[in-house]
């Protein structure tokens, strides 16, 4: 192993440790207690939340803003697959193989929908007014993250930047608004918890 | 020099300590700027205000967790744009979190992550309340409340006065001696409460509940020691007085000892009472509790009442109340209702749990410093209800009734607008 490939290895361990740290403090303070529950089933109602409720269909912020959408689903996509890719290079040389153009395609068009995003944040004025440095560096890791792994699929002697790039960007996962990776889930929880036990979500039929 | 010294910043900080559950944290947590809820909020499609956006309401919240009790907001607060709680800050708390939010949840269920947008912002106005921040004239609302046992301190002399004259006319109208509304009466099926707007401007809404009551032969009572089925400590944040109010109603029922609670048509009241108060006070119900309309609804399907919906031919729409049906569940009761008992039935649009706020939830009728900008939002409700062609526009909560009744002076919309309770009784065929 190299250098640069210890360099990931640790800040991949860093990274999961703070996101341990974080979900075990989710685990520990639990679920709200509603003593106004009223015996409803919750549970059709939380996985409404991590489905029908986020479909283009459904959620006005999708369906009102398609491209931006689209190229969020997009970027994600690249992220889980990097991420994928990151693993298997961890402890296997860079994969050449013939899968590797396609995913390489892939991963720059979804690069380029990172891109496009972080374009957005910066031309639009409420979008940049929203934003923190954070808003900016978060995205331009990730985009490069998913850039580097298309180039170390079609270009290993790129694996070095490859590996550095990865390792920044998993020092500042857990630091920084990245760490919604993990409370993304608890949030749509708790949105179906709340939605469900008033008898909101998932909708009924009229 | 500041206003806000360590022991008052210290009240407001509070909320972040000693967690119950996790449901405070993961907001706080959760956002990515995205901006894609700005078009759920009727405040920023009304004023294209980008200060009004859902998210820059959470990220004022959230960036205060951050600068406290994360390690990127105490090492690096200015990359991750987190905030002292200071003078500025909290104004733009008080601005934003009371003036230009109707804790309506429209963004709540939009949110790109799901992030409970209203939960934070109740959150932010705990904070202030704790710091002794709410608008003055949100707080004495609360304060009437506290005092006086009803939020427009009606005296009990004068609440009874007002229920004699609308008995009379029921008995007048109904002719039937019989036909009366029982006051502080022990042992009845119900007790039914009321928003104090009620006996004060509009007690023929009164009268109307009482004859649905009489058709449907219901045994049920008023309390003039406790009625009022409001509670702005709900909109202030201030929980302990919150309790205080709601633990009122529970007594009341303990004293009169009912079975089943039926709360006027309010929509934060419902929510308060039905969905906040058992959490309030760490306790189940030990009645059964239930809305207007949901009762309303079940005396028709019990065959109870009957409507005729040949008597109002006029073209009727629906308001959503955001408390009853998007944070409340109550959704087709209301529609079920009206199509028995109107002619022509049209929804507005959008409608039901994705329909905008009226504009004066959020205790915004109480805070008339925001009166400017509560009566430009609704803008968005007068184009709905302009777009549905209706003459009559009913909404089950006294709240929105106010709120549309000035929508229609100011936007000139001519339409009348009644209670479910109001529709129903002029549709309602006696026995």
């Amino acid at each position: 192993m190299a250098w640069y490939q210890y360099l990931t290895l640790i800040s991949l361990l860093f990274c999961c440790i703070v996101c341990l740290m974080h979900l075990f403090r989710l685990i520990r303070l639990g679920s709200p207690v509603d003593y106004a529950t009223p015996g409803v089933k919750t549970g059709p109602a939380i996985a409404y939340s991590f489905t029908g409720a986020m479909s283009p269909v459904k959620k006005e912020s999708a369906y009102l803003h398609l491209p931006t959408y689209t190229a969020g689903i997009l970027f994600h996509l690249g992220s889980f697959l990097s991420m994928i890719i990151l693993a298997v290079h961890l402890f296997s040389p860079i994969i050449t193989g013939f899968l590797s153009w396609p995913v390489a395609v892939f991963l720059f068009a979804s690069g380029t929908c990172g891109i496009s995003i972080l374009v957005k944040r910066i031309i639009k004025s409420s979008l940049r007014n929203l934003s923190s440095p954070d808003d900016y560096l978060s995205n331009i890791l990730v985009t490069l993250f998913q850039l580097a792994t298309a180039l170390s699929l079609i270009l290993p002697a790129a694996g070095p930047v490859y590996f550095v790039v990865s390792a920044i960007l998993f020092f500042w996962f857990p630091v920084g608004k990245l760490r919604h990776a993990l409370y993304f889930f608890a949030a749509r929880y708790h949105l179906g918890l709340f939605y469900g036990r008033r008898g909101v979500w998932p909708p009924k039929p009229r | 020099m500041g206003t806000l010294t360590d022991p008052i910043k210290n009240k407001g900080l509070a909320v972040f300590e000693d967690l119950p559950d996790s449901r405070l944290i993961t907001q706080l947590n959760s956002c990515v700027h995205c901006g894609l809820c700005a078009e759920t909020c009727i405040y920023y499609l009304a004023t294209g205000d980008e200060r009004m956006i859902p998210a820059r309401k959470v990220d004022l919240v959230a960036s205060i967790y951050r600068r406290y009790h994360t390690v990127a907001g105490k090492l690096f607060p200015a990359i991750v744009k987190a905030r002292d709680l200071d003078d500025d800050t909290a104004g733009e708390m008080v601005d934003l979190l009371y003036g230009a939010c109707t804790m309506c949840g429209r963004c709540n269920a939009h949110c790109s992550i799901g992030i409970d947008i209203g939960f934070v912002i109740r959150t932010g106005r705990t904070m202030l309340s704790n710091m002794g921040m709410v608008p003055a004239t949100l707080q004495s609302t609360v304060d009437a409340a506290l005092v006086s046992g009803n939020n427009m301190s009606i005296p009990k002399e004068e609440f009874i006065d007002t229920l004699k004259w609308m008995e009379e006319e029921l008995v007048d109208e109904l002719n039937d001696p019989q036909a009366v509304i029982p006051l502080d009466q022990p042992g009845k099926r119900v007790l039914y409460t009321l928003n104090p707007r009620e006996p004060k401007f509009f007690p023929l809404s009164i009268a109307a509940m009482a004859k649905i009551f009489y058709a449907a032969g219901e045994s049920w009572t008023l309390s003039t020691r406790m009625y009022d089925v409001t509670n702005y400590a709900y909109f202030s944040g201030n929980i302990n007085e919150a309790s205080v109010i709601a633990n009122r109603l529970w007594d009341e029922m303990s004293a009169l000892k009912t079975q089943a609670l039926v709360l006027a048509e309010c929509g934060h009241g419902s929510a308060a009472f039905r969905w906040e108060s058992p959490n309030y006070l760490h306790q189940k119900f030990p009645f059964e509790v239930m809305t207007s309309v949901e009762w309303i609804a079940r005396y028709l399907r019990q065959g109870k009442i009957k409507l005729d919906p040949s008597r109002i031919k006029e073209t009727v729409t629906l308001h959503d109340p955001c408390n009853l049906v998007r944070n409340g569940g109550i959704i087709h009761e209301q529609r079920y209702i009206l199509r028995q008992c109107v002619e022509n039935f049209v929804e507005m649009n959008p409608c039901g749990s994705d329909n905008y706020c009226c504009g004066g939830g959020g205790g915004q009728l109480a805070m008339s410093e925001y009166n400017e900008r509560r009566i430009k939002i609704a803008g968005i409700k007068a184009d709905q209800i302009r777009k549905t062609g209706a003459k009559i526009v009913v909404t089950p909560c006294h709240n929105c009734v106010d709120q549309i009744s000035q929508i229609n002076f100011h936007y000139k919309l001519n339409v009348q607008i009644k209670t479910i309770a109001e529709i129903v009784a002029d549709a309602l065929i006696l026995p």
